[in-house]
């Protein structure tokens, strides 16, 4: 695969080249029409972003033409340079050369750019109107010669989308195909399903290439962002960016993105204090805003750590009573991360004043739908006095994702890796009935573990998940699944092996329910119900 | 099994009936009768219809893979063709007395796979489906008496009497409205 430069010399070299189109475009129609101020406020923007991209990249001989090509332009805008003849042939070879770079950007032999033509710009942007200084003759570029098409195309999402949707269906049929064949037993039908499978994956992970974007497309908003925020909060902040280069698909980036920027104004107006209060405590006079994004495996983290005063456990804990959240004899031994899950629930919020960015209703709990919806998860962490911090875990694409299958009842069932802790095996004397549910002690920590074959097939009005009678069985599979830093160990009847899965979501009018994230075809041509971890485990907490 | 596979053999007498109409009725409309294309099927004791266009084919029932805490009507989802559907008892749904003598011997029971604008959904019958071809003045649309019967009339697109024979004509686009909807997620809470 090419490497992360060489990918982006070729969307800059193919934007340039549409920059010097549209920029040829424009000047033949100046020449025709001087006065239109439309037409020289586009030239003006495209010579603009051409500069700056330019130099952004390191291509200095393209952002000095540009920006000399600029300054004539503007004299010209502001009546300083009249466009006559002279000029405008001037400015005509000046975009003519810009097209000679970026042409041979990737050619070594290319010199330097032609000096007379530099000069004649030098001229008319510093001699203004009144020069009589000769304007050398130069050789005339001939622009019709070499016509060339871009090499970059633009394309709708939603087109890849469809493309990503294909290349789904075909992996399912794929694996039906390799399964019977195998069951078959017939060489040739093997050998070509094997090869068709190595097609589909290659299929399937250039799909998935073409829709990642970096992380820095959306990164390299927040600087403005922050800069408003922190303004109008009369709060000094520093923003770090590191991991723009991660990259991750284009959707899930979209999705996330409301998430992100309610993250990032929570943690100014609510996390940083002011300058003066924290000189006082000893803190820098600026706060520290961190944003981060790295790989873990086959997930994006994206991570948002400030060094503010951190959440009050004892806040939300009196708030969560207040609201009903928790009942107050609970909150005094409820460990610190369930705590912490709370301010993920519908409906909380500590927020005492609306301002103009924060505290609008808008809580935390649709940044978890957010992530929730896309597969991911997100946690906080938070020390008080020192700061917060959120980390959401991301999955890189949405086509694919790595899923647990196993049995309940005779339905296969399936749930995300991303969801899952660990899978553990023991024996029924080691679970213990507690209240209305049973409990088992995995390495050491308590868990809370349900049967799903009770939770999802007995009927509402008698359910009894705290009925060890209800299991079959000496051993028992748990599979311990955690949501929202809160773990629950769900008891299964079989367990089978790991497996890359392709998950269709549910069509009309089943789409409705949230127990499931979806549906996925086996091999073997049987329907796999995708369980939706946050929402089961919803469902458990008002069963219990 | 396609469309047009049902059984053709009701369709010949409404197609006389369709003659003596074409003669009596120039006079008042000016247009030639239109007849419309139904798939019959047994639910309870009753025949229902749906308009053709509303079927994209009739297929013995898949296996079905039941979805727990899902209402009772929705017997679970079947692959058909690649597609996930969803699967409807409309028995359950209208809450009808199931027949005493449940139709085939071997116990296959078929699916009509309906097609509707942007998902297709299937529902399950016990008996072959048939077709059948009846003029439109035959269909009496929303009679008042359907008013006394447990069936939201919505979904009833009228009444077909020929002979002896009442069918039910159902109208499956509105089958599953946004109330529908609604309720099936509230029964999952």
């Amino acid at each position: 695969m090419k490497s992360r430069e060489q990918e982006y010399k070729e969307i800059f070299i193919a934007e340039a080249l549409e920059y010097y189109d549209a920029l040829n475009r424009h000047i033949s129609e100046l020449e025709r029409r001087p006065e239109d101020d439309k037409v020289l406020a586009e030239i003006f923007r495209l010579l603009h972003n051409l500069k700056a991209n330019a130099k952004a990249i390191g291509y200095l001989q393209i952002s000095d033409v540009a920006h000399k090509l600029e300054t004539a332009f503007s004299l010209i805008r502001n009546k300083e340079l009249s466009f006559s003849d002279e000029v405008v042939l001037v400015l005509f070879d000046g975009i003519d050369l810009l097209g000679e770079l970026i042409g041979n950007i990737d050619n070594p032999e290319y010199g330097e750019p032609d000096h007379v033509l530099i000069r004649n710009l030098d001229i008319i942007v510093d001699n203004l109107s009144n020069s009589t200084i000769e304007l050398a003759k130069v050789q005339r570029y001939n622009s019709s010669k070499n016509l060339s098409l871009s090499e970059l195309i633009y394309i709708q999402i939603k087109k890849l989308d469809h493309l990503l949707n294909l290349v789904g269906e075909l992996m399912i049929d794929r694996d039906r195909i390799l399964s019977i064949s195998r069951d078959l037993d017939h060489d040739e039908l093997k050998s070509v399903s094997s090869h068709l499978y190595r097609i589909t994956e290659d299929l399937q992970y250039s799909v998935m290439d073409a829709r990642l974007v970096t992380v820095g497309s959306l990164f390299n908003k927040f600087p403005r962002i922050v800069r408003d925020i922190a303004t109008a909060e009369h709060k000094e902040v520093y923003l770090e960016l590191t991991g723009q280069d991660i990259q991750i698909d284009r959707n899930i980036l979209q999705i996330i993105t409301d998430s992100l920027l309610h993250l990032v104004r929570n943690a100014i107006t609510h996390g940083l204090e002011l300058p003066e209060e924290r000189k006082k405590k000893g803190k820098p006079r600026e706060g520290n805003l961190t944003l981060s994004a790295k790989n873990d495996r086959d997930n994006v983290i994206i991570k948002l750590e400030d060094d503010g005063k951190g959440i009050d456990l004892k806040q939300v804990k009196k708030a969560a009573i207040e609201k009903n959240f928790i009942p107050a004899d609970a909150a005094a031994h409820l460990p610190d991360e369930e705590v912490l899950s709370i301010l993920f629930e519908p409906g909380f919020s500590m927020a005492k004043e609306v301002t103009e960015f924060s505290g609008r209703g808008v809580g935390l709990d649709v940044v978890k739908n957010a992530i929730d919806s896309v597969g991911g998860r997100i946690s906080v962490n938070s020390s008080k006095g020192k700061g917060t911090t959120f980390t959401m875990q991301l999955p890189t694409s949405i086509a694919v994702k790595g899923a647990l299958l196993f049995e309940v009842n005779e339905i296969y069932y399936a749930i995300p890796l991303i969801h899952t802790e660990s899978v553990v095996s023991i024996d029924i004397s080691e679970l213990h009935e507690v209240g209305d549910v049973l409990l088992a002690d995995v390495k050491g920590e308590n868990i809370t573990v349900v049967y799903l074959h009770e939770l999802l097939n007995a009927p509402e009005h008698n359910m009894r998940l705290g009925d060890k009678s209800r299991l079959s069985g000496q051993v028992q599979n748990i599979i311990i699944v955690s949501y929202n830093n809160r773990k629950l160990g769900l008891i299964v009847d079989k367990l089978y092996r790991q497996q890359d899965i392709v998950v269709k979501p549910l069509s009309k009018p089943l789409d409705t329910i949230d127990l499931y994230g979806g549906v996925t075809l086996l091999g073997t041509g049987k329907v796999c119900l995708v369980l939706d971890v946050p929402a089961i485990t919803r469902y458990f907490i008002t069963k219990r | 099994m396609n469309k047009g596979k049902p059984d053709e053999t009701a369709t010949e007498q409404p197609k006389e009936t369709v003659a003596t109409q074409k003669e009596a009725a120039p006079k008042t409309n000016g247009a030639s009768e239109q007849t419309i294309h139904l798939v019959v099927f047994k639910l309870g004791t009753e025949e229902y219809a749906i308009k053709i266009e509303q079927v994209k084919e009739v297929t013995v029932t898949p296996s079905i893979t039941q979805m727990p805490r899902t209402p009772s009507f929705i017997k679970g989802v079947a692959n058909i063709r690649g597609d996930i559907i969803a699967i409807m008892d409309l028995e359950e749904r209208f809450r009808l007395r199931p027949a005493v003598n449940d139709g085939d011997v071997l116990g296959n029971t078929y699916t009509l796979v309906i097609e509707a604008k942007d998902y297709s959904i299937g529902v399950v019958v016990k008996e072959v489906p048939q077709s059948l071809n009846l003029p439109v003045s035959k269909i009496d649309k929303a009679p008042s008496f359907l008013q006394d019967i447990n069936i939201h009339e919505n979904y009833i697109e009228g009444i077909a009497k020929i002979g002896e024979r009442l069918i039910i004509v159902l109208d499956m686009f509105k089958i599953l409205t946004v109330d529908e909807i609604k309720q099936l997620t509230g029964q999952q809470k």
